[in-house]
């Protein structure tokens, strides 16, 4: 305990003990130096000329380059992701009316695969900028932001509408205004489980990083050079040195994102820690020990967050958005706000308008294609969520339930699932093949690669949670094993796995576009199902297919969701919840 | 205390003609609180006190301009209220603070809300930490501390920003018993200085001798709907010795009162209803909000003490709120298992035999007892009727509703069907939502 809490004291920049320069100030001006020369690059790969096709170089050397490029675009779409949560999620939980609309907006946004976005993103970025890169790069960028934004608005939001009643009461009554309330008291009472979504989302992030650097639409090829495109072309040439590399890229990157960016934050994080239940891991970060010695990046955050405090003071605190009455929003604002609803509303008619046009091409058997080859994916996911379970509860079980194990693995499980499946999925049907089998089954097999982890995760948090007293009373009884799952650890991990269960299955429906349809060294292996239909779709150019069967899955997803996932969560709710 | 009544007549805060009411998740209005008036004057420490649920804790919040009133009307210096209130702060049961800032930074931000010059901040904000006792632990984070030390913290955020009243909602109720008397005295100390703020403090209590201790008036506050009963003027010398037997007068004149007011000597039981009375017509008795382990304990308790003791005892001696023992006696009452008069609560014969039996002659005593409720005599008659021999939660909250409107019908099922459980007098399944008979 005094661990955490000499940790947490130790955060304030320390006035009295004076800190010389050290070798850590010196290393972190290497750093930014070398970052400079990074953007530089970055920044003409941006401006340079629009090329008809990017020329991948497969040799080890350029994979740096390529990798840094993907790294900054997985961060850009991060920093889009935050801001999006933060105005939207904010927008939800302030205004009851909107909410109503926009909370199930987000859960079908949600449930639309990337290559939904895609096609239309991507023609219109590259017109919107015909002379340079930026259009493609934005589009890329936009496309990794729709495998990272959701879930963390949804957290967000959450958090927000669970603020305790007299944290907020008290904020009223000293008259915080609303950008102070926001960051003295929304934001760190939302900011665990922000991080911990932050995290999940970079790792959705990636997964379809192949497909956005390196997109091909009918005959147009809109490639960018980054990490997964490197691997794509590695892929389709057979070049298995290369595919190694790209995944050894991959995996150097992960690792260096967990240890520079995320376990300091986690560890940082500590301090808006409402409570402590249950079993902890002390989170510590040997890097954020060091940055907090360095004193020039203690320097550098206490003189930007007195410009930004007194800047955002200066901008907002005169003006008050809400009224002093009841929290109601003022007038001129509010017509600001119908403003935004009515270019909304026009927005999506004209979409639906468009998509009712081009979905018109298709014919009644189409659809019943569609539908049918739907009930085919629908059987792979629920495979795929049924195998994993199958072997991820027993293992989640297991490490949960034991101090050392969770210590150990945790981190690593973490940075394993944060591998982007795709990248494997060539060599894993390679060996499929080998053994025969064929891909309307192997691809149950790559789906459960990419979703088998939030089962995992979850289970290993249940099983974490089970509280001490109860393990001692099947001690006391001398329950045996089969005795304690049936009675103690299933229903005790139940609410848990349901969560997992639902990310799962969204990020199988996800997984299946990728996984039924497989391009290897030139020659392409499918199954029959929904998103071998989407990926066949995006190919050809075929638009009005593509926007018919993209719909059938977001349908497919949203009512499953509704019907089962929900109705599960609910009995997990009332029934097990401890 | 003459000079004091002299001063009196400025009024500071006027609540005129409150009525405060809230729907319920199945659409029914629920009154909290009714035509309170209510007028705060200067230089005064008034404290309501009530048992809980009155709605004291809502009162407080529509002074502070927290909870706009259904109807009615707030002034403050004379000028109705609009938002938040600019010359109350609160020191709230739960304290409240950010477990994301340090004792310093909890105070200090209440004064960069208001803009003031940093220089500034860091003086207030050193000041009030001193005067609460926390020099030293500036740089504590409030899970660090033990429940006195994060209310002075609360205490001292609530002073810094020097407010006209001072508001406290059960201040001292989560601090263990010598540290809250400590605070206490403090709280008056820093009060009585007049030149400063606050000149005005306004607490919530249900504890009888806390407010006698620390209030020059007392607001007695009734349940169902809250509303004031009586408000005594409190003219004990300060500093006051709750070990005196004036003062102990004081608590007990004030326990009468309370125990006239919440168990009247009359009869509380519906009349007996004729027979030619259809069940349609029969007045049902809302039962209290108390499990079948309380009652039993209670009678266990009594019994302990030759079947008769003061009710005020008995809440010290169980360390059961005060508010919350009534209900337990009246729903004892109400199953003639005891009798109430005045202060007291006696047990019954039947009340003695149902101590001195085993399980399941106690069952059977309760199930007979229930059989005399007119609630209960109309639910079984309704199950009889139904061809299925069930029937719904919802349809039982419906006639709840209609015939104790005042009931929060929720709440009152889940007593309804716990009381039933115990004398297995009909089942009732979560997972399907029916009511059985057993």
């Amino acid at each position: 305990m005094t661990e955490i809490f000499h940790e947490i004291g130790s955060d304030k920049p320390a006035v009295h003990k004076p800190t010389r320069f050290s070798w850590i100030d010196f290393l972190l001006v290497l750093c930014i130096a070398g970052l400079f020369y990074g953007f530089i690059s970055v920044k003409k790969e941006w401006t340079d000329v629009l090329r008809p096709v990017v020329e991948i170089d497969l040799s080890p050397w350029a994979l740096p380059k390529y990798t840094f490029f993907s790294l900054v675009r997985g961060i850009i779409a991060y920093c889009l992701s935050l801001l999006f949560t933060l105005i939207y999620g904010y927008w939800a939980a302030k205004d009851r009316v909107a909410e109503k609309v926009l909370m199930p907006l987000l859960d079908i946004l949600q449930s639309i695969p990337v290559l939904g976005f895609l096609p239309g993103l991507v023609l219109t970025l590259v017109g919107l900028f015909p002379r340079s890169n930026v259009g493609l790069e934005l589009a890329a960028i936009v496309m990794i932001f729709t495998g990272q934004v959701w879930n963390m608005t949804f957290s967000f939001h959450h958090s927000l509408r669970a603020l305790p009643a007299d944290m907020r009461q008290v904020a009223r009554i000293f008259r915080f205004n609303w950008w102070q309330t926001l960051r003295w008291v929304e934001i760190p009472y939302a900011a665990i489980g922000l991080i911990w979504n932050s995290m999940m989302s970079m790792a959705g992030g990636w997964f379809f990083l192949m497909i956005c650097e390196s997109f091909v639409l009918g005959s147009q090829d809109f490639r960018l050079p980054g990490v997964g495109s490197y691997m794509s072309v590695a892929v389709n040439e057979g070049n298995f040195p290369a595919m190694v590399y790209a995944i050894t890229a991959m995996v150097v990157m992960i690792v260096f994102l967990d240890l520079f960016l995320w376990r300091p934050v986690v560890a940082w994080s500590q301090k808006f820690k409402i409570e402590e239940t249950g079993m902890q891991i002390v989170a510590s970060s040997f890097f954020l020990n060091w940055l907090r010695k360095a004193r020039l990046l203690q320097y550098i955050s206490g003189m930007s967050s007195f410009i930004i405090g007194s800047w955002f003071h200066y901008l907002f605190s005169r003006k008050r958005v809400y009224s002093e009455r009841g929290g109601k929003i003022r007038l001129p604002f509010r017509i600001f706000l119908y403003i935004i609803y009515a270019i909304f509303i026009s927005f999506f008619g004209f979409g639906c308008w468009k998509l009712y046009h081009l979905l018109q091409a298709l014919s009644i058997s189409g659809w019943r294609q569609i539908f049918w080859h739907g009930c085919l994916t629908l059987f792979r996911v629920l495979s795929a969520v049924a195998i994993g379970t199958l072997w991820a509860l027993p293992a989640g079980l297991a490490v949960g339930l034991s101090p050392r194990l969770s210590r150990i693995l945790q981190p690593v499980v973490q940075i394993v699932a944060s591998f982007p499946a795709p990248m494997l999925y060539t060599l894993i049907v390679i060996l499929l093949q080998t053994i025969g089998v064929s891909l309307n089954f192997g691809s149950i097999v790559l789906m459960l690669l990419g979703t088998q982890w939030y089962i995992l995760f979850n289970v290993i948090a249940g099983a974490m949670s089970v509280p001490s007293d109860l393990m001692e009373v099947s001690g006391l009884y001398e329950m045996n094993l089969w005795q304690r799952l049936k009675n103690l650890y299933i229903p005790a991990v139940f609410p848990f796995l349901v969560t997992g269960w639902i990310t799962a299955a969204g990020g199988a429906w996800n997984a299946s576009i990728v996984a039924e349809y497989v391009v290897f060294r030139g020659y392409t292996l499918t199954a029959r199902g929904l998103g071998a239909m989407i990926s066949q779709a995006a190919e050809k150019a075929d638009f009005a297919l593509l926007a018919g069967t993209v719909l059938t899955m977001s349908a497919f997803v949203v009512v499953f969701n509704r019907i089962v996932w929900r109705s599960l969560y609910n009995i997990a709710q009332k029934k097990y919840s401890l | 205390m003459a000079e004091l009544s002299a001063q009196v007549n400025s009024s500071l805060c006027d609540l005129k003609g409150i009525n405060h009411s809230f729907i319920l998740p199945n659409g029914n209005p629920i009154t909290v609180l009714k035509d309170i008036n209510l007028t705060i004057y200067r230089d005064e420490i008034v404290a309501l006190l009530g048992p809980s649920g009155c709605g004291k804790s809502t009162l407080l919040r529509i002074l502070a301009g927290l909870i706009s009133p259904t109807t009615g009307q707030v002034l403050y210096h004379g000028i109705p209220l609009k938002g938040v209130n600019p010359g109350v702060s609160i020191v709230f049961q739960n304290f409240a603070l950010y477990p994301w800032m340090t004792v310093l930074e909890n105070v200090e931000v209440v004064l960069k809300a208001k803009g003031l010059p940093r220089g500034e901040i860091k003086r207030l904000a050193d000041k009030a930490i001193r005067m609460v006792g926390l020099a030293g632990y500036e740089e504590a984070y409030p899970r660090e501390l033990s429940g006195g030390m994060k209310q002075r913290v609360g205490i001292a955020r609530a002073l810094v920003v020097e407010p006209e009243i001072l508001c406290m909602d059960e201040p001292f109720s989560q601090v263990d018993a010598l540290t809250a008397e400590t605070l206490r005295a403090e709280v008056l100390d820093i009060w009585s200085c007049v030149e400063k703020n606050p000149t005005t403090v306004f607490m919530v209590s249900h504890d009888i001798k806390e407010v006698v201790y620390m209030a020059d008036r007392i607001v007695i506050m009734g349940t169902n709907p809250g509303s004031v009963r009586s408000i005594l003027r409190n003219t004990l010398s300060r500093p006051r010795n709750s070990r005196s037997q004036e003062f102990l007068n004081f608590v007990d004149r004030i326990h009468r009162i309370i125990t006239s007011a919440i168990i009247p000597d009359v009869e509380i039981q519906a009349p007996v209803t004729p027979l030619k009375v259809s069940p349609e017509t029969m007045i049902l008795e809302p039962l209290p909000d108390v499990s079948v382990n309380e009652i039993i304990g209670l009678l266990e308790v009594l019994d302990a003490h030759q079947g008769e003791e003061d009710i005020f005892h008995l809440a010290i001696e169980i360390h059961k709120e005060f508010g919350h023992l009534i209900n337990i006696a009246k729903a004892a009452e109400l199953l003639d298992l005891v009798d109430t008069p005045k202060q007291k609560i006696i047990l019954t014969k039947l009340g003695k035999r149902f101590v001195d039996s085993d399980t399941a002659t106690r069952k059977r005593l309760w199930k007979e007892q229930l059989c005399t409720l007119n609630i209960y005599k109309r639910i079984l008659d309704m199950l009889r009727r139904d061809p299925k021999g069930r029937l719904e939660r919802d349809y039982i909250e419906g006639e709840l509703v209609l015939h104790l409107p005042q009931e929060d019908p929720v709440k009152m099922f889940n007593v309804l069907t716990g009381w039933a459980r115990y004398g297995e007098l009909f089942a009732y399944s979560e997972d399907t939502g029916y009511i059985t008979l057993e």
